[in-house]
């Protein structure tokens, strides 16, 4: 027979230890396993794991205080005070094998808790490690995403150069604090991934990695790797912690291996990573795209309508999208404005399809990405296309994809409908500041994109 | 660490005076002030005595252990005296306690490793040979070489 037991006293100093003392003593005399955590001053020691609960016939709690019985919802559960811990240790050990123990069926909300704990460690940890990312960096997205998109809504005038808000204005401080929420962005994401994976030190690491990610600058690159980068950034500091963390270390050493040590060499890495070996690729990926779309001027404006709109959606910010949002802009310069509609158009369907996926069928979202569903709208309505990015950097394969063709679509009826922009912006704003010409068509495209985008995403994802 | 870092000779009596329980608990008292790591006697006595309130502290097996977690307290200590008559200590199991380990734990403290002495303490408490051996104890000496065993 195998017993698990927790032992807790008020004061969590002696009764706690002497029933758990006690408890595994008379357990080895009698020939039953039995595993005694203890809930004392010193904090919680010699935890269960799930599957310790899992395996075993009954759980005993000798304990004066509250202890949280949620973990053994469906367990043969014996609770009583610590005091039959010390001195009847044989009795609550014979009760499991004379079978008079009830099963604990947990209230509701406990039942609820073991649910989702369930759901959880079932769970694909690699996908777990993004979840954490995501949740932390859903509300940067969501404040700085909303001020730039008020600013650029309220304080924008179209300009050859985009939307430009006046310097000096309060628009413009408004704009720069939502740049600042932006900032965050990557390197939260990044350091949240890594702090799923190896716990406080690799939240340093993740960070850092994250930042450099986002920053081109640190490997000559025009643009960053984007979010995409930063999910790499935060998984290769995550487990490069998780591994010097098994280095057999001498013990005068160990105190500062989290603080010191492991963030340290961590960061070095991902760095050297990025520096050294993603940072080129990069650089030659964007230039080799430029390349192609000069070539592609001559061929079919179909071809260069969907392959633009499938760009820009792609990694949201990152390079792809900045090699075809600069291609746009440069043909505006060149006396073409028709490629830049068809980019404006395919800019703002990420979040806006996102914003009406959530909408359309809530139970494929958890309310924190209901939430980043709404604001997302508003990012979407100001051509701010990173406000899908919490939703495809939770679930790339199945978001990335969708609004991918969304943003093909809308491009492509943009494009048919020689749909002008003069100013390298995208989304309804630049409609409603009358740089499009042709804006029926500018809409319909937008509306066709964005509702075919949010379908496939609700058809592809599955109930939360 | 060992448990002889959170405790010293002076601490140790093979003969409490004391014949109740509050004598005793004033007697170890002032043992732990006299080693002054009390800042306050009468906040350190309020924390005993709501531990007490709360459940007695007999363990049984002819053991006591009253404890009290205080800003009055400025380090670890334990104080250990032996009342070879016994004395009632509304124990669980009803008999009386010949052995009694007072504690002083501070309210809050660097590390945990005081913590953990007790812990080793309130285990080795569990072992009956370790029990015999302590209510037997004649000198001091003796006792403290025995609560040395305890790291």
């Amino acid at each position: 027979m195998k017993l698990l037991a927790i032992t807790s006293c008020p004061n969590g100093i002696a009764h706690t230890y002497m029933a758990a003392e006690n408890l595994q003593k008379t357990a080895e005399k009698l020939g039953v396993s039995i595993k005694v955590e203890t809930q004392g001053s010193i904090g919680v020691e010699n935890e269960f794991t799930a599957d310790e609960i899992e395996a075993a016939d009954g759980i005993i709690i000798a304990a004066d205080k509250t202890v949280d019985k949620s973990r053994f919802v469906g367990k043969r559960l014996f609770e009583t005070g610590v005091q039959d811990g010390i001195h009847k240790a044989e009795d609550l050990i014979k009760r499991f094998e004379t079978g008079n123990v009830p099963v604990y069926k947990g209230d509701h909300q406990s039942t609820i808790n073991k649910l989702k704990e369930e759901r959880k460690s079932k769970q694909n940890p690699v996908y777990r490690h993004l979840m954490n990312g995501v949740s932390y960096m859903i509300p940067f997205v969501v404040v700085g995403g909303l001020l730039i998109a008020l600013a650029l809504a309220l304080g924008g005038e179209p300009t050859d150069t985009g939307l430009a808000i006046p310097e000096g204005s309060m628009w413009n401080k408004v704009l720069s604090v939502g740049a600042a929420g932006f900032t965050f962005m990557v390197p939260i994401l990044a350091g949240f991934i890594a702090m799923s994976i190896a716990d406080r030190p690799g939240l340093a690491p993740g960070m850092i990695g994250g930042y450099i990610a986002a920053n081109g600058s640190f490997y000559d690159s025009e643009a960053g790797a984007g979010f995409l980068g930063g999910i790499l950034a935060g998984f290769v500091a995550g487990y490069v912690a998780k591994w010097i963390k098994t280095w057999p270390i001498p013990k005068m050493l160990q105190p500062i291996m989290p603080i010191l040590v492991i963030p340290l060499l961590a960061s070095l890495a991902v760095a050297s990573l990025f520096i050294f070996i993603v940072g080129a690729p990069i650089a030659s990926l964007m230039d080799g795209l430029t390349a192609f779309l000069n070539g592609m001027q001559g061929a079919s404006s179909i071809v260069l309508a969907l392959l633009l709109g499938a760009m820009i959606s792609f990694d949201m910010g990152g390079p792809v999208n900045k090699v075809a949002f600069l291609f746009g802009a440069s043909m505006i310069g060149a006396g073409n404005t028709e490629v830049m509609g068809a980019i404006a158009a395919a800019i703002c369907v990420p979040p806006l399809a996102m914003g009406v996926a959530t909408l359309l069928n809530k139970k494929k979202y958890e309310e924190a990405e209901q939430e980043a569903g709404k604001a997302a709208l508003a990012m979407g309505l100001v051509g701010i296309t990173e406000g899908a990015i919490p939703f495809a950097a939770k679930d790339p394969l199945r978001v990335i994809p969708s609004i991918m063709v969304g943003s093909m679509l809308a491009s492509v009826i943009a494009m048919l409908g020689n749909v002008g922009n003069n100013v390298p912006h995208g989304g309804p704003v630049v409609a409603v500041l009358g740089a499009i010409t042709n804006p029926v068509m500018y809409f319909i495209g937008i509306l066709a994109g964005v509702f075919v985008a949010a379908f496939m995403v609700n058809v592809l994802k599955k109930n939360v | 660490m060992k448990l002889t870092d959170l405790t010293n000779r002076e601490l140790i009596s093979t003969e409490l005076k004391g014949s109740t329980q509050k004598e005793i608990i004033d007697e170890m008292i002032e043992k732990l002030d006299g080693v002054g790591v009390l800042k306050s006697k009468r906040k350190f006595r309020k924390a005993i005595e709501k531990r007490e309130e709360e459940g007695s502290t007999g363990i049984g097996f002819g053991i006591a252990i009253p404890h009290g977690k205080s800003k009055a307290v400025t380090s670890p200590q334990v104080a250990f005296g032996i009342k070879r008559e016994g004395v009632d200590w509304k124990s669980a199991d009803g008999s009386l306690a010949k052995l009694i380990f007072m504690i002083a734990v501070p309210e809050e403290s660097a590390g945990n490793e005081h913590l953990k002495i007790l812990q080793m303490l309130s285990r080795k408490l569990m072992n009956e040979e370790f029990r015999e051996s302590l209510i037997h104890v004649q000198t001091t000496d003796d006792a403290y070489k025995l609560l040395e065993e305890i790291e």
